[in-house]
């Protein structure tokens, strides 16, 4: 295999690389701004500069130079090459800033012109924490700045769009959001504009800035030029804890990061999944914060002297179980759910069929027209597959509403859903007992329940997620929940300062939990009274079970899954 | 906070002007929408023909406004924001209604040093108008330039993307726009390098009788 000398180091390559792109695959860090590799090489930030050398061969004989020392010699090119433009070949010689000076004099110097009219509003940015251009300032800059004269003053505060702020002072002039609309969403919205100092990205007039997937620019913005309207000034980046998962707004099954502070989800933000979403997340997917944090139930109730009453999470359980208990199998409709887990819905399939009760439905959420092709799909549901593959049966709220007028059904068992919202009428549940696992207070089913069981959402639960291309990945809890869950305190990312310890520790903070189970702990406890134990250790073990029984989801265990996904065998048509 | 910190260099264009010319203006004749195709097959791809597209429009409409600039687009079949940004990087491109004649007096180092401020400030004078501003007749706009590449003959002009005025004095200038606005374009003049001067037999260009010979340069007023 071809060999390239980087440092004195050898590394081997296969095809043809750009030596930016080799040095990041193998762990060589190297100081860039404007290079991304899934867009076009514009070499304009001029920070990967190395020095680059072949070896001399003597042009008759075709054979190696060497020196006395019997060591090829080496001819550097004379000025200094950038990086991620320069295509590796064998034999080639690289010095980086580690052992050259030339190197890391231009680095510095680059900077230097970089930071000429760049504000050093670090403080009040909210880029600083995780911005390329402050951490290279800090490991490759200079001391201080040699320009001693008043900075060119350029736009701020620019909503070019819906869901991106501009700060012009603040930009280097990487051109990567004007390709990232070039060449990855093609929306052709933005270029830059002027030139010299005064250049910077922009609309064209009468133009805004509303591609579906605008905040990514935010996201491959070296510097804190573009930041996301939606998330702006409210956190610190190192205030935050991210936790890996994936998103739920659509069947592509993105992957996220969900960053938290104080158990509220503050912004989310892609995470490189190469087989799914590569490096990006559409603005809808981000924009979801509300859902997480505000008009959460507090905890289960119950109804009682006509409404619904605060109760405990055994009272409620106990009153579903005599609910389910009153009536006979075949008079309960159990609903499953595709925003719900596999998990989830596996154990939903198992009551019923413990009870008696045919094999729950699913309502299908499919908005047509809203998919792209992309990562935007038609259906606005995150598990359509994974209840698909479970063998619920699909159906819509007019189907519902047909078989409830039946009369034959005295209990509907709803999962994480929203039965009256997907356009069954309240009238049609008069009569009937609702058991109802429930996301938001806002759930238009809530009124007609007559018991409710807050569920944790996709933040709080650690569950498998089958997306519309048959990816199969798990979720991890990205904030706690009030109850004390073994299981979720153990997937609980390291990085939150805030759940390790005790309560007496100064760092432990039970602000914003909110009072829900998962629903694969309350369904056991429910089928535990029933007379139906279902013992398992955590959802680890129910998705070994599924995984086992089920041809569909073989393959899919968690250790498997990791965190970019197992994908699954194809089951008929898709979804 | 003074003023000059506060003032925007560069700032935010108009994102919502209001369009100059109607639809039915924005049309091209059979004449130009042929030279479009002219210019779309001289390079590979169109986005090459971005600036002679400009180029043409602006021999139409006189400046670009953005409606002009998404004609172009439109017509080469490249992303507006592409052309809109080739059509800002250059200053040549009239991104605002100008007077009929800009003049673009030179200010950058050799003309300044023979007095290019003071062409520029009797110019200032005598259209009663600031650098940057346009008669109210819609005549003149006047403009400062840095190096048009004629620092031989300094100081210097240029009108309106075109024609130079080399070796200026007050007087020239006098002529200049008075025979403007009689509608008098000024003749051609050729001008000689003083090291070809001997070598070529006094002008190495085949027009030498509209030649201007070289002189010693004149010195800014302010120069000591």
């Amino acid at each position: 295999m071809p060999k390239v000398t980087i440092d004195g180091n050898v590394i081997e390559y296969e095809g043809r690389e750009k030596l930016l792109q080799l040095c990041l695959d193998d762990g060589v860090e190297l100081p860039h701004f404007c290079y991304h590799p899934s867009m076009s090489v514009p070499a304009n930030c001029r920070q990967c500069l190395v020095e680059v050398g072949m070896p001399v061969k003597n042009r008759e004989t075709g054979a190696l130079e060497v020196d006395e020392n019997g060591d090829p010699v080496i001819r550097f090119f004379p000025k200094l090459q950038t990086g991620c433009s320069m295509d590796v070949s064998d034999g080639m010689v690289v010095k980086t800033h580690r052992t050259s000076d030339l190197v890391k004099r231009a680095q510095k110097d680059n900077l230097e012109f970089l930071l000429v009219n760049h504000p050093l509003d670090c403080p009040i940015c909210d880029q600083a924490g995780h911005c390329p251009l402050q951490i290279q300032a800090y490991k490759y800059g200079p001391e201080g700045s040699r320009f001693e004269f008043r900075k060119v003053k350029k736009p701020k505060r620019v909503k070019l769009g819906p869901r991106v702020m501009l700060d012009a002072e603040r930009c280097i002039n990487c051109t990567r959001c004007v390709r990232f609309t070039d060449e990855i969403s093609k929306s052709h919205q933005l270029t830059i504009i002027a030139r010299g100092v005064k250049n910077y990205p922009m609309t064209p007039p009468g133009m805004e800035f509303d591609d579906p997937y605008s905040m990514n620019t935010t996201d491959i913005c070296p510097v804190g030029a573009l930041t996301p309207a939606n998330t702006r000034f409210q956190a610190r980046q190192w205030e935050m804890a991210p936790t890996p998962s994936i998103t739920t707004t659509n069947a592509k099954g993105a992957n996220c990061f969900y960053w938290t502070r104080d158990n509220l989800i503050m912004k989310i933000t892609p995470r490189q999944n190469l087989q799914v979403n590569e490096y990006w997340l559409p603005d809808e997917d981000r924009l979801v914060l509300d859902q997480f944090n505000n008009n959460r139930p507090e905890g289960p109730q119950v109804r009682a002297d006509g409404g619904l009453q605060a109760s405990t999470w055994d009272a409620a359980t106990a009153a579903a179980a005599d609910l389910l208990d009153a009536v006979d199998g075949s008079e309960i409709l159990f609903v499953g759910s595709a925003y719900a887990t596999v998990e989830d819905n596996y154990l939903l399939t198992k009551l019923a069929s413990a009870l008696g009760a045919a094999t729950p439905v699913y309502l299908s959420h499919v908005e047509t027209g809203h998919g792209d092709d992309w990562l935007r799909t038609d259906d606005r549901t995150p598990n359509t597959q994974g209840c698909e593959r479970l063998g619920l049966t699909r159906t819509d709220a007019a189907t519902l509403q047909a078989q409830l007028e039946e009369g034959a059904i005295k209990l509907v068992y709803v999962l994480e859903d929203d039965l009256v919202a997907s356009g069954l009428a309240a009238g049609a549940l008069d009569g009937v007992s609702v058991i109802l696992h429930h996301y938001n207070t806002t759930n238009a089913t809530l009124p007609a329940a007559d018991v409710a069981l807050p569920a944790a959402m996709v933040v709080e639960t650690v569950g498998t997620f089958v997306s519309e291309d048959g990816h199969a990945q798990r979720v991890r809890p990205a904030k706690a929940i009030k109850g004390i869950n073994r299981t979720l305190m153990m997937e609980t990312g390291k990085s939150r300062t805030d759940m390790h310890g005790t309560p007496f520790d100064r760092w432990h903070n039970e602000s914003h939990q909110v009072d829900c189970q998962p629903s694969w702990e309350t369904l056991p406890a429910i089928a535990a009274l029933l007379g139906h134990p279902m013992s398992y250790k955590g959802p680890k073990q129910i998705m070994a079970e599924v995984a086992a029984n089920h041809d569909a989801f073989a393959g899919a265990t968690y250790d498997a899954m990791g965190l970019e996904g197992v994908r699954l065998e194809e089951i008929g048509e898709a979804v | 906070m003074a003023a000059d910190i506060t003032k925007e260099l560069s700032p935010l264009p108009d994102r919502t002007p209001e369009p100059a010319f109607s639809a039915d203006e924005l049309v091209w004749t059979a004449a130009e929408q042929e030279q479009m195709e002219v210019y779309k097959k001289r390079y590979p791809t169109n986005d090459g023909a971005i600036m002679r597209g400009l180029w043409l429009a602006q021999d139409k409409y006189g400046w670009l406004p953005p409606e002009v600039i998404r004609l172009v687009a439109e017509t080469l079949e490249v992303p507006y924001a592409q052309v809109y940004g080739v059509a800002t990087f250059y200053t040549q491109y009239f991104k605002e209604r100008k007077g009929k004649y800009v003049l673009d007096v030179c200010t950058c180092f050799s003309c300044q040093v023979c007095g290019g401020y003071d062409m520029l400030h009797h110019l200032e004078e005598k259209l009663e108008i600031h650098v940057g501003e346009t008669t109210e007749d819609g005549l003149f706009t006047l403009q400062e330039a840095e190096c048009l590449g004629a620092c031989g003959s300094a100081p210097m002009l240029q009108i309106t993307n075109g024609s130079y005025l080399h070796n200026l004095t007050t007087k020239k200038l006098d002529t200049l726009i008075d025979g403007l606005r009689e509608g008098k374009r000024v003749p051609f003049v050729s001008v000689t390098l003083p090291q070809d001067a001997d070598d070529l037999d006094g002008n190495r260009r085949s027009d030498v009788k509209a030649t201007d010979t070289y002189h010693a340069p004149p010195v800014a007023k302010t120069v000591k």
